[in-house]
């Protein structure tokens, strides 16, 4: 431990800490530009210089570790005159126009930094030197006016999210910041993670969507987990009068940490499909608004029970309403087939492993962010679990080691150590390597490089899963045990896993059903979907979003959307998380639960609605916890 | 290895190549071999010995005979008169002192100038560095081969302390206790980096040594790392030097090929390999860690220290960063002995240092001398006094940032402390002597823009305060300066020395803070008169950085 | 005791920080109390007094050599020079034409643009005065109090103007000072 002392406070931390967090620790403020909890330090700004006792110069506190017996001073008047000198010198380098730019006001933290210098003026003109705006990117605008060339964005693009597309051209007052080998940024290999958006001090990197629609003063917040696929991010929905405004990363989220991929962060604002606001009930051949009692009644006369009637709901909806949709059709109406939309694609065959062990035997995605060689099997987490990607990428150029094995492309194959075709019985020849050695060189190699690793992981998804037969699943355990490995398996929707939990994982096979209720929820629905439902005499929908199944059903409830409801989600590793409430629903629209009570009292069922209970009911792939 | 009685040497650098040095060469070789002589005379070629206008020059051994702007045609009457002969060709010959540029003192010089003292250029001029023999024959790798065989890697740090040899890359560190600092520090993987980005201007002292003598940097860089633990190394060349890197190239091959690098060196358990690392045109890479982020791939920045590379370098290893000149000491100390290295400059700061010599005086080049000289005695004796007998103004020491010294302090011994105490820097050992046609405005101009170039653009007081100062500087220069202008520029050297985050930061200022110090009156009567007194500066009365609102298109730089 | 005098004018700006000083509603009965207001350019009196007056408020910044004039007489003028919003203190959004320079803005506004319906021509009578780079206040003269805000709040307004009729310079800062 050390012990040192701030403005005439004393303070132990332990070895390693710089002084700045020293000082955050004993309530001692000090402004800082380039630096982010999140980021390693950089020391680019000087703002945070201070004043160390013996030192020749002052020192920047973000980057100096403390040392026994060092004594601090963070508001000598050296310091005062330092800090002003520092903004004056950045706000005459670029152009920085406060009263039109959408983050002045309180969002800005190199205008808020003057603020506490209480700069009423500059003392240095800017030399009035226009710099690019690059309007390319959809959903980002980059203007170099106002960049402050504090590399956070560059830093986190690289450190957070592995994917190094934003850096810096030239030199001294010649740098710039660039997208790849300077080209528009809506032409880079930038993913849209946003990352750089939300991590931009200034309003030199801002998000399109939200510009000008709403300050920090004017929003409300809503910190909850993301709907969008089975990692589980938290996320802060940010709403004004009722609308969304903008979604963000929350850096506190012990999982993600402030990032998010395009899927949760952007695209939700991009929805353009219509809303269902009434209650629709098919007449005379097509589809008119009715009121909640007609539809009822309609819902009582046609659905049926026991055989021919098939239920399927959504795993984007909370675990709350799939425990009652299946306490209602199951257990209530005995229905013929009650399973989700995925039909157990990505959880099935695990499922049925952890049935036969009784033993939990994946790891937390946790384990991915701190590995040293990773075997990817039928994945490439570019095109959804993206966070999960970054977790891998990021630490390539640390020295980890990818191998990436699939049977078709696999678009993490450029960054990967060693490429492998994915064949059946893969893992056996790979588990056969790791004890035996083998002839295939490829095999060797990965073997290899596994049983050297302190930390190997192995990950896959729903395609490795829904191939995957005994044997296979056995080796991939027997590896576990050998290589000491983790293994993360990737799942599918936001409560995929909760819906495995429940039971409801069986295909649905065109079997003459008579009637069929679809749980809908916000989802997009597949066309195979739409295409075995146009078999079914009776359908009743449940959908916030009008589609091709709602203009074919015979029953359209309205419901809410993901932000319009609350609920929870239990993520691929086994976390149980809130989504929170960001939106009221437009009137008469219904959350699915509400929707779902509605028919069961209609029906004269009482359904189950301890749904923590029915999590239980069978041994999960890796143990449940409450976040 | 044969013994010749004769050597004869011609100059190879890209200016002599040009004019024809080449055929020369192949005429001399002709000539020596119709004479039969070529089994007493050997005929190299050698590195930069040039003065502009006289190339290419022919050099002879033991007589220290020099040719200058030799052609073939004049070949085969040297030939005949001298090699065959014996007597000199007065008419092609030209005296020592008019060469430049270059290691132009030969050991036969006669007269009653103070002896140079050739430690680090011991070799330049007088080897072919393509050729390891050459090396080998005058006592090289026996160093080596005494701490490999002999000494224990304490030892080895203990003699160099004692020698108190400090570095010549302009910090003046003593290098012994930066070796020990390196053995002490916690891990097995150790790096040993040359520091041979000299980007400095008017610096070219390690380049000599690079293309006259690589040999002795490798055998200093594996002394070094025996010394700290080390068995990974890297030469960082600047890239403009293509004929160092090639010759360097050429050197670690051919150690490699007699066993002096690789695995098992001298047979001893003791294995070093070299790697060459070329420079891509940022004199901010000359600045240790910054060095260390450009062999790592990332871009050319300096980190923010602590902590050291001494505990934490190239890849986060301990590494030890040592300068050309200061590496090129260490056979002799190792071979000769701590006193012995004692003995030669000043109690504070031992041994000998290599000065470049530029300006207005009457011999430029490089000289190698015992600290503690001064720079009257550099002037009126190794300059041989100012050009066309013109009066000493001033004088940089230590490169673009180093100080400026009025003719008042001429007479300070130049080594490490004595200078600190008269406040000004010993700097890299480039001595830029001016005389009064110097504009000291337009001096501090032209090396603030020099910064304001190089600056990485890492920290915001370096990368925008250079180029305001420069932008005032312009200004001045313009005739259109204000007295506040002074206090800004001083404001700024203090504010950049403060917060910079590396050397270049924060002493981009302090020959403009030198100046106005002892040159303000002349800084004045650009502002408050108008006029440049030495009229250098263009005084247009224009605005050299200001916009003119109703003329400007906007077109930007971009 | 005679009250401090106060006389304001407006350069290169849009009018906005003399409609936030009207903003001050009713205490502008109370501000008379406490000094006299003479010349501003919406009153009857439109140049400051010739012997002077206390506080001097400039709103806008220098576009022309007009700006120029108007500012350094008022700076001869008054004792304590106020700038009074962006434009004053940073050169505001007029500042945005030392893009594009003069020249081209008023291509673009006279002869260019849309909505003009015949062959338009750039005014070039010899009495108008001509256009510079535009510029903050105290490029050209010396400014005593900066009120950033586009515009500055009527509170704060109210402040600075009772705090210097009092004989105290107000400081701006925490929630009085904003530049948006």
């Amino acid at each position: 431990m050390i012990n040192l002392k701030i403005d005439g406070k004393n303070i132990e931390v332990e070895e390693g800490t710089t002084v700045l967090e020293a000082a955050e620790a004993a309530g001692v403020y000090v402004p800082t530009l380039c630096h982010h909890p999140q980021l390693t330090p950089y020391g680019g700004c000087r703002l945070c210089m201070v004043d160390v006792e013996g030192a020749r110069t002052l020192q920047p506190s973000c980057t100096l570790p403390a040392s026994d017996g060092m004594v601090v001073n963070t508001n000598s008047e050296k310091v005062l005159n330092a800090r002003k000198f520092v903004l004056t010198l950045l706000f005459s380098e670029r152009n920085h126009f406060c009263m039109y730019c959408q983050v002045s006001g309180g969002d800005c933290e190199l205008q808020n930094r003057a603020y506490d210098e209480d700069m009423t003026h500059w003392d240095l003109q800017p030399n009035w030197q226009p710099f690019e705006v690059d309007a390319s990117h959809p959903f980002m605008v980059l203007d170099n006016n106002r960049c402050i060339l504090c590399r956070r964005c560059v830093r986190a693009c690289g450190e957070l999210v592995g994917n190094f597309t934003l850096g810096f051209e030239e030199r001294g007052a010649d740098s710039l910041l660039v997208a790849d080998y300077d080209v528009p940024l809506g032409e880079s290999s930038c993913i849209s993670c946003g990352t750089c958006v939300q991590i931009c001090p200034t309003g030199a990197i801002i998000d399109r969507q939200s510009a000008y629609k709403g300050k920090e003063i004017d929003v409300e917040h809503h910190v909850g987990v993301c709907t969008e696929c089975s990692v589980g991010c938290q996320r802060d929905v940010l709403t004004r009068d009722n609308h969304l405004v903008r979604i963000e990363g929350d850096w506190d989220a012990p999982l993600n940490h402030g990032l998010l991929c395009d899927q949760g962060r952007f695209l939700p604002l991009e929805e353009d499909r219509p809303r269902l606001l009434t209650p629709l009930v098919r007449k005379d051949g097509s589809l008119k608004a009715a009121t909640w009692e007609k539809a009822l009644e309609a819902i009582e006369a046609g659905l049926g029970k026991g055989k021919g009637l098939a239920a399927l709901a959504s795993t984007r909806l909370p675990i709350e309403d799939l425990a009652l949709f299946k306490s209602l059709f199951a257990d209530g109406l005995e229905a013929e087939l009650v399973t989700s939309l995925e039909e157990g694609f990505p959880t099935a065959s695990l499922a049925a492993l952890a049935d036969a062990t009784s033993d939990p035997f994946e790891d937390s995605l946790d384990a991915l962010k701190d590995t040293d060689a990773v075997l990817s099997l039928e994945l490439d987490l570019v095109e959804d679990h993206q966070v999960a990607g970054f977790f891998i990428k990021r630490q390539l150029q640390d020295g980890t080691k990818l191998i990436v094995a699939d049977s078709d492309e696999n678009k993490l194959a450029d960054k990967a150590t060693l490429k492998l075709d994915f064949k059946s019985k893969f893992l056996d020849q790979l588990l056969d390597a790791v004890e035996n050695g083998s002839d295939d060189d490829g095999i060797n190699k990965a073997a290899s490089i596994l049983k050297e690793a302190e930390k190997p992981c192995i990950v896959y998804g729903e395609d490795f899963a829904a191939q995957a037969d005994e044997k296979e699943l056995q080796a991939l355990l027997e590896l576990k045990q050998a290589l000491n490995a983790t293994l993360i398996g990737v799942k599918g929707n936001a409560n995929s896993m909760a819906a495995s939990q429940l039971g409801l994982d069986s295909p649905f096979k065109s079997n003459g059903y008579q009637s069929a209720f679809v749980m809908l929820g916000d989802e997009k629905p597949t066309q195979k979907l739409v295409k075995a439902l146009e078999e079914v005499p009776f359908v009743v929908a449940q959908a916030a979003y009008g589609s091709q199944l709602t203009g074919n059903a015979d029953i359209v409830l309205p419901i809410t959307m993901w932000a319009e409801q609350s609920g929870t989600y239990l993520n691929m590793d086994g976390r149980l998380q809130e989504a929170v409430k960001a939106l009221d629903a437009p009137d008469g629209v219904l959350t699915s639960q509400e929707a779902l009570l509605k028919i069961a009292e209609r029906l004269g069922i009482e359904p189950e609605t301890d749904w923590e209970a029915s999590l239980k009911s069978r041994v999960p792939t890796i143990e449940i916890q409450k976040a | 290895m044969k013994a010749f009685r004769s050597m004869v040497l011609v100059s190879s650098d890209p200016d002599s190549m040009e004019r024809g040095a080449l055929d020369v060469f192949s005429k001399l070789q002709q000539q020596i071999k119709a004479y039969d002589l070529d089994e007493e005379i050997s005929l190299s070629m050698i590195s930069d010995v040039s003065k502009k206008g006289r190339d290419p020059l022919v050099l002879v051994y033991p007589d220290a005979v020099i040719y200058g702007s030799v052609t073939p045609a004049d070949v085969p009457h040297i030939v005949e008169e001298h090699l065959y002969k014996g007597q000199v060709v007065e008419e092609k010959q030209i005296s020592p002192y008019d060469l430049s540029g270059s290691v132009a003192w030969l050991s036969a010089r006669k007269g009653t100038l103070p002896a140079e003292n050739r430690i680090v250029l011991k070799n330049v001029g007088l080897i072919d560095p393509e050729i390891i023999d050459e090396y080998i024959i005058n006592e090289g790798y026996q160093a080596l081969g005494k701490v490999l065989n002999e000494m224990t890697p304490e030892e080895t740090i203990s003699i160099i302390k004692d020698s108190g040899l400090r570095g010549r890359g302009g910090a003046g560190f003593p290098t012994g206790l930066k070796w020990q600092f390196v053995k002490g520090a916690k891990g097995e993987k150790k790096y040993v980096i040359c520091n041979a980005d000299e980007s400095e201007p008017g610096t070219f002292k390690d380049r000599l040594v690079l293309e006259g003598d690589p040999h002795a940097i490798i055998e200093a860089m594996t002394i070094a790392a025996y010394a700290v633990g080390a068995n990974e190394g890297y030469i960082y060349i600047r890239g403009e030097y293509g004929l160092a890197i090639s010759r360097m190239k050429k050197a670690i091959l051919q150690a490699r090929d007699y066993g002096l690098l690789g695995e098992n060196i001298f047979d001893t358990s003791f294995s070093f390999d070299l790697h060459i690392h070329a420079g891509a045109g940022a004199y901010i890479c000359g600045e240790e860690t910054a060095l260390i982020e450009s062999i790592e791939g990332n871009r050319g920045e300096p980190r923010s220290r602590p902590p050291y590379p001494t505990t934490k370098g190239l890849w986060q290893k301990p590494t030890l960063v040592n300068n050309v000149e200061t590496l090129a000491n260490i056979p002799a100390i190792i071979r000769n002995g701590a006193e012995w290295y004692k003995s030669i400059g000043t109690p504070s700061s031992p041994g000998t240092k290599v000065y470049t010599i530029l300006g207005n005086v009457n011999v430029t080049g490089l000289i190698e001398v015992p600290m503690g000289i001064t720079l009257r005695e550099v002037i009126s004796i190794y300059a041989k006094g100012m050009k066309d007998g013109a009066t000493f103004k001033l004088a940089q020491t230590g490169g673009s940032s180093g100080s400026i010294i009025p003719a008042s302090l001429q007479d300070t011994p130049m080594d490490f402390d004595s200078f600190k105490n008269a406040g000004v820097s010993l700097g890299s050992g480039a001595l830029l002597i001016c005389n009064e046609d110097v504009c000291v405005v337009d001096l501090a101009k032209v090396l603030l823009n020099f910064f304001r170039f190089e600056s990485c653009g890492k920290c915001n007081p370096c990368r925008i305060g250079n180029k305001r100062a420069y932008e005032i500087l312009s200004n001045i220069s313009e005739g259109v300066g204000t007295l506040k202008d002074l206090d800004d520029l001083l404001m700024l050297n203090d504010q950049l020395y403060e917060l910079s985050n590396c050397g270049l930061g924060q002493t981009a200022c302090s020959p403009l803070h030198d100046i106005l110090t002892h040159f303000r009156a002349e800084v004045e009567a650009h502002i408050k008169l108008k006029i440049c007194p030495t009229d250098v500066c263009p005084m247009s009365g224009r605005w050299a950085y200001q916009i003119d609102g109703y003329r400007c298109n906007g077109v930007s730089l971009l | 005791m005679s009250k401090p005098t106060v006389a304001s004018d407006w350069l290169c700006g849009c009018a906005g920080c003399h409609m936030s000083i009207l903003d001050i509603d009713e205490r502008i009965l109370q501000l008379v109390e406490l000094v006299d207001l003479r010349a501003t350019p919406i009153t009857d009196l439109k140049e400051p007094d010739e012997d002077g007056v206390t506080v001097g408020i400039l709103e806008g910044g220098i576009n022309n050599t007009y700006n120029e004039e108007v500012a350094k007489k008022m700076r001869e003028r008054c004792k304590i020079l106020v700038a009074l919003g962006d434009c004053a203190v940073f050169g505001g959004v007029p500042a945005m034409r030392n893009f594009c320079g003069a020249k081209a803005a008023l291509q673009r506004a006279y002869v260019d643009a849309e909505s003009n319906d015949s062959e338009g021509k750039i005014p070039s009578d010899p009495e108008l005065a001509e256009m510079t780079h535009v510029r903050a206040v105290h490029e050209v003269v010396p400014v005593d109090l900066f009120i950033p805000g586009c515009p500055p709040d009527a509170d704060i307004i109210f402040y600075a103007l009772t705090e210097l009729a009092q004989g105290r310079i107000p400081e701006i800062k925490n929630d009085k000072l904003h530049w948006h």
